[in-house]
Parts: C-alpha cells; structure tokens; sequence
C-alpha cells in the first residue's frame, strides 16, 4: 500500500542520503583531495638543523653606486625622529640627546647641528607603522630592528627603499631563555613546550641554541605568542617548560617560578643579536647630511656612555618611564654598546665572523626555511654604509677595534655546559693531523660557533671507539682535540678560550658493536661553559 | 529625501550598490593615483594578488573556519548565559537590582586586560580563546536582552492580567514572545563584536585563525594581507549577519 511520506520523513531520508554520500565520499579519499583545494594546510616548515648556521661565504660587496660619497638633498627643518623601545641599548642616542625630547642643550645639537626626537614605541608592529607613515606624516625616520629580523621584514618593506645605517647595540644577556629545573642543558628541551614570540629575535635565538645544542626546530613543541612579554608571562604562570624572552621580563619571570632558572642567554651567545638602526630611503635620500651627523654624534655618545656608566645609567631611568636606577643599571649591563670602529668593523664586507653580512645571511636562509619569507636578497642592498664611513672625520683619534673579551685563564674542569655541539671531524687512524676536509667541516661547523659565543669558553673533547687499548685512545682522543684547538687559535681566537679534553673510548653514543655506532662514536664535542 | 520616507526594494539595492561604488572608487583613485604610499592603502590589486599566498601556504581557509568556529562558541555561550539571566532580571526588578551593581560595571571593562587573566584562568589551548570571546560578548548582550524585556509595552501585561493569566502564563506567554524579537536583534548585533575581539583572542598559541594570521602580517609589514584578511572577516561578517536576519524573520515572524 502506498502511502504518503510526511515532511519529516523526507527530510530525515535527504539527511540520511546525504551521511551515506559524505561517508562515501570521506572513505575513499575525494573528500581530503578536496580539503587540500579548498582549505590547503600551511606549507610545511622546513627542519633547522646545526647545519644551517654557519660561514654563508663574503663574497657578496656593495656595488660601487652606494660608495659614492654623500651629496646633495637638502637640511632637515625638523627634529629626526627615532623609534625605539624601552631598553638599555640606546643609551649612546640618549646620552647625545640628553634625553628624549629635542633640545638644543644635547651634544647632538652642539656638536652636529641637529635635533633628535627619540619615540617609546614598545609594540613592534605599531613601530612599523609609524616607520611606514614616514617622520613628515607623524611618524618616523629610522627604526629600531635587529639584524635577524630585519632579514625577515626587509621583503616587506623593500617599497620603502630601507637601509641599516649603524649598529648601536649587542644584546648582552638581553634575550635569555628560562626553563624548569628539570631542564639543565639544550638537549633538555627535546619534546617540552618553548613559548616565544613568532617570528621575533627571541625566536631566532631559540632556533639558534636549539640547533647548536644538537635539536632541530621539530623538536620542541612551540608555543607563539605575539610579544615577548606574553612568553614571559605564560613561563611565571606555569602554562609552560620554556620560555624565550628579554630582559627584564624574562629574567623576573625565572625568578618567580620556583625552581626556575636560565638556561642560555646573549650573555653566552653574546654574537647573536645585534640591534641596528634602520632608516627610511627617501630620508636618506633627501637629507644626508643630516643622516650621517645623527650616525657621529650617536657614536660621539657612545663614547661618553661607555666612559660614565653611573651618569649614563641615571639619565635613562629619568628618561624611561617605569625605570628605576638599578634596573637602568641592569639594562647596561645586559648590552654592548660598540664604537665607532667596532662598527665599521661590523659591516665591513670582508668580515667573516658574527658580523653584519653573515648574520643577515644566515637568518635570511633560516627565516625562508621555515617558510616565513620568500625571496632572499643580498645583505648590501639592505644597507648603506655612507654615512658611517662619512662621519670618520669625527672619530680620527679613535682606537682600531680589539678583540673584546679577555680570557685570563681556562675554565674551571667541571664547569656544567650549556650545550654540546657534536661534530664528526675525520682524522686518519692513529694520526692527530687535520686534513684539508676536515679543517673545512671545523670552518663550516665551529668557527662561527666559536665566534657566536664570543664571550664563553669552549671545552674541546675528543672521542673514540673501543678499538685499540684504552690509552692509547685516550691518548689519541686528546692529541686530535689539541691539533682542533690549535686550528681555532689559528683563526684568532684566544688560546684559553678553550679547554682541551680526550675522553677515549669512555663516553660513547651509541653501541661500539657495529660500524655504524662506531662511526657515531668518533666524534668531536663542543661544549659551550659560560663563564 | 523625506524623513522615514519609505525605500522600495529597487531603490535599496540600487544605494547600496551604489555605497559600494563610491567606496571602492575611491580606494582605486587614492591608491593607483599614488595619493596615498602603497605601504600605506595598498592598491585592490595588491590586495587580491596577497590572496593566492595566503590560501595556498598560510592556510587561510582553515584560518577563517578556526575563528569562526571561535567567535561562534563565544557567541553561542554568551547568549545561552545572556537569555537566561536577562529574562529573570527584566522580568523580575529585585533580581536586576541584585546583579546590577556587579554587571554593569563590567561594560566598561578594558576586555584587553582580560588576555593575561584568561591565560592564567584557563590555559593556552581553545577553552582560552572562546572563554575570551564569550567574556567581550556577554558584557554587551545582557543589558541589550534585559532592555528587550522591559521594553515589553505594559498594555499586553495588564490585558494578559485582566483576563485571569497566571504568573508563569504571563512570562510563557507575553513577556518571552514579546521580547524574543528584541532579543534575536541584539544577537545578530552582538555576533559583530566577537570578530572585533578576534585578533586580541588569537595572539597566543593560536596555529590557525584569521587574527594570529593578521598579528604575523603586520609583523612582516605586509599591509597587503593585513587588507586581504580583513575583507574576508568583513565576508564572514556580512554572510552570518544576513544568516541571523533570515533566522530571525522565520523564527519570530509575529515582530512585523
């Protein structure tokens, strides 16, 4: 008997109908194939490993238009105007400014002729906002970066012609990274919760330690924030094991949890971070002169910064809201301020280790492995080194740069490490000498580790496998680790920055019963010792 | 124009087509005349070429299903509290006094401060975010409910009493139907404010959303996307708007 469907039964039969096509569909793959057209998931990140840190070769110079001495343009009628942020780096402008405001009592109007506005602006994005509207339109001239970050913003920025014009700081324990106390080395980290801010200095900080200390980026579970007080905060909170960050936040968020403490910071990769001023194109374009006297007389108060430290550190807590003298204090402490020939040499092409053109590079490569920029371009473009060379007329009595840190003596024996870099250097059997190819995996996989961690010591431990006598491995071990050490002095580094160690056969790896294991266990540790 | 003159449908479509138009002209003057810097007010065609990165290496659709699937439960969460509460204080003054002196205050809550707190409260994973987006919601949707309520004219009340109506006929049958279309408005009103929180909500540990996708944008300088996704936060807006308005006639068709 026929009889008639009620509405409801049809719509339960659509629905029904409906499951079953979806299930079909769902079983045998059309619906995944259509999830990636219409919803594609985020490119996959590339790994960061030890490997992608390193000498990125010099060769690249500066094409000889950006020699070309400055001229033309026009005096600037208005105060140059910076944006930067609360910390201590700046301390040289402030000292030249005589504080913040534009005044005609600051040795950059005495000396130079010009005004300087100094701009608080703590959000990074809303900085470079006003960068963008330019300082005729309200906003500003030059910008505070780093030279990690501004290898990833450059791209985007690129409209408005930017350029580096001079180092003003090292971060100096300003970035650090505070972890539980379950958490005593690098390799601690694997399969723990890092919270960071995206795509920032405390993130490439990160990358930078986890890789040397033998993680790749796949290894922590990261959680980004957008500012790297947020990951100070979500450490203090106990939300999660790590946390990135800068001081002071990061090293009062260590303080207040308990059993918290700081695993690494700049202070050890003291060569990492390096804070730069970024200037507008058009600016630099139609005002040289004055670009190139704001660069002398930031240099000239540099000088008289590092010279008074107290009267320094008194002026930024009267300029700095919220900052009393002793955090003034620490915020010196946590930074370097470099001179005038530290910073020709900082952007000399030439330069090899930890300087301008192998830190852009190197953070270039990172940034576009993980798939946060794209196109890559060459350090030079993205800076201009005129008005530096241009003020040498202001700093002609100024001493060449010396190396920077002194070791007196070596580490103590048992100093805890850091991390440990193990790298695979291959010597003949029963021969300490370094061959051609191994001198180049040490060029490649520790100079710039030696360099980066310019202020910390260095304990050089050779490794072997279980063939042969004990002694004689041991004996070994430690020759191979002294013809490695020597090969670091021979590229400028001080001999007592290093501790020289053969271990033998006592610490392997992995198993000495196959060839494998064995392989693993010939091997060279780098353990980076703070001092 | 008169005042409150009455717009056939013709006539609607035609001003709003023509809104538009002059909006959107005058974005295309401003930026391909070069008025205005492009790293400023990004030229129409910028933003569209912004969007073939965004789908096929930021995930974009996936992004907007995650904050949708966010400001939705913020949404729906605020309003299963709202209706509730604000029926019991508009019906019932002594219970609006009660309350009054603890809700009212909180319209004036800076809702960003809320994000540190929330984290504490609730974690870093979703509960955080959609606990976030139902505290700016619920703030603005219970006075616009209890307002509904009380704005039921008394003449339905004191007919409904003369003809012998208990208590709970009273509120069944003329105070909930009464103010039900009130009410649907102040939804369709309020499912806006979920999306102007949005970017606040997605700043931690969010892998997937529109707002953390805006957040990394602006990071980079990338004003390009940073336009191209808030045009599709503007769809989503203007798409489940019209959702709620259609809902609302069907279900509450006694309003007109």
């Amino acid at each position: 008997m026929a009889r008639q469907l009620t509405p409801f039964g049809r719509l339960l039969l659509v629905v029904c109908g409906l499951g079953l096509i979806g299930y079909g569909l769902y079983k045998y793959g059309v619906l995944d194939r259509l999830a990636r057209v219409v919803a594609p998931d985020r490119k996959q990140e590339g790994t960061v490993s030890k490997d992608d840190f390193g000498p990125v070769g010099t060769g690249s110079t500066a094409p000889a238009a950006s020699k070309a001495a400055i001229g033309g343009g026009s005096r600037l009628a208005r105060p140059i105007k910076v944006a930067i942020v609360t910390w201590g780096g700046y301390a040289g402008g402030i000292v030249a400014n005589n504080g913040f405001a534009p005044t005609k009592d600051s040795l950059f109007f005495k000396d130079q002729g010009i005004q300087v506005e100094l701009l608080v602006i703590d959000d990074f994005a809303k900085s470079r906002d006003a960068f963008r509207a330019g300082g005729d339109k309200g906003g500003v001239d030059i910008m505070w970066s780093t030279v990690d970050a501004y290898a990833l913003e450059y791209g985007g920025l690129r409209k408005l012609n930017p350029k580096a014009i001079i180092q003003y700081d090292w971060s100096r324990g300003g970035d650090a990274i505070a972890v539980t106390s379950s958490i005593k080395a690098v390799a601690d980290l694997k399969g723990k919760s890092l919270a960071c801010a995206e795509a920032t200095p405390s993130h490439y900080f990160a990358l930078y330690v986890l890789t040397q200390g033998g993680l790749t980026n796949r290894d922590v579970d990261w959680k980004f924030t957008d500012s790297a007080v947020e990951a100070a905060n979500l450490f203090k909170a106990g939300k999660v094991e790590a946390a990135v960050s800068w001081s002071p936040d990061v090293y009062i968020a260590a303080r207040e949890r308990a059993g918290a403490h700081i695993l690494a910071s700049t202070k050890e990769a003291s060569n990492l971070i390096a804070d730069i001023f970024v200037a507008r194109g058009d600016f630099l374009e139609e005002h040289p002169e004055d670009a190139r006297r704001f660069v002398a007389g930031w240099l000239k108060g540099v000088d008289l910064a590092n010279a008074n430290p107290d009267k320094t550190a008194a002026l930024l807590a009267k300029s700095f809201s919220g900052i009393g003298l002793e955090d003034a204090k620490g915020m010196l402490q946590d930074v370097k301020l470099p001179t005038y020939a530290e910073n020709r040499a900082f952007f000399d092409p030439q330069a090899s280790l930890a300087s301008y053109q192998t830190i852009f590079k190197s953070a270039q490569g990172i940034w576009r492995r993980i798939g946060k920029i794209k196109d890559v371009f060459e350090p030079y473009q993205a800076l201009d080194t005129r008005f530096l060379e241009g003020a040498a007329e202001f700093f002609a009595d100024a001493a060449p740069a010396k190396p920077e840190f002194e070791f007196k003596a070596p580490p103590k024996p048992a100093a805890a490490a850091i991390l440990t870099k193990t790298v695979s250097v291959y010597f003949p059997t029963g021969s300490a000498t370094l061959d051609e190819n191994a001198k180049a995996v040490l060029d490649t996989q520790v100079v710039d580790l030696a360099a980066t961690f310019g202020s910390a010591y260095l304990r050089v431990a050779g490794n072997t496998d279980n063939v042969g006598s004990r002694d004689a491995n041991v004996r070994l071990s430690r020759a191979r680790a002294d013809a490695v050490t020597q090969f670091l002095v021979s590229k400028g580094f001080d001999r007592n920055k290093f501790e020289v160690v053969g271990h033998g056969p006592d610490k392997p790896l992995a198993t000495n019963d196959s060839d494998e294991g064995r392989a693993k266990n010939r091997r060279t540790d780098f353990e980076v010792i703070p001092r | 124009m008169e005042i409150r003159e009455a717009v056939s449908k013709h006539r609607a479509r035609g001003l709003i087509l023509a809104g538009v138009a002059v909006f959107f002209g005058l974005w295309c003057v401003l930026s391909y005349a070069s008025l205005v810097p492009d790293v400023i007010l990004p030229s129409p065609t910028e933003v569209l070429q912004a969007f073939p990165r965004l789908h096929f290496e930021e995930a974009l659709v996936r992004s907007a299903g995650w904050s949708l699937y966010r400001v939705t439960m913020g949404f729906v969460l605020a309003a299963v509290v709202a209706i509730p509460l604000g029926l019991l204080m508009g019906t019932f003054p002594p219970v609006k006094l009660f309350c009054a002196p603890v809700l009212d205050p909180l319209r004036f809550l800076p809702i960003s401060a809320l994000v540190p707190l929330t984290i504490v409260w609730f974690g870093i994973e979703e509960k955080q975010k959609i606990v976030f987006l139902f505290m700016g919601t619920v703030v603005y949707l219970l006075p616009l409910v209890v307002e509904a309520v009380e704005n039921v004219d008394d003449v339905f009340l004191q007919t409904a009493t003369t003809l012998g109506a208990t208590r709970s006929q009273i509120v069944g049958q003329v105070l909930i139907p009464g103010s039900l279309p009130a009410i649907g408005e102040a939804l369709r009103v309020m499912n806006g404010i979920g999306w102007t929180y949005v970017i606040l909500a997605e700043v931690i540990n969010a892998p997937y959303g529109l707002g953390a996708l805006i957040n990394v944008a602006g990071k980079r300088s990338h004003v390009d996307q940073i336009f191209a996704l808030v045009l599709v936060i503007l769809l989503i807006g203007v798409v489940t708007d019209q959702i709620i308005r259609f809902v609302n006639q069907r279900l509450f068709f006694w309003k007109s």
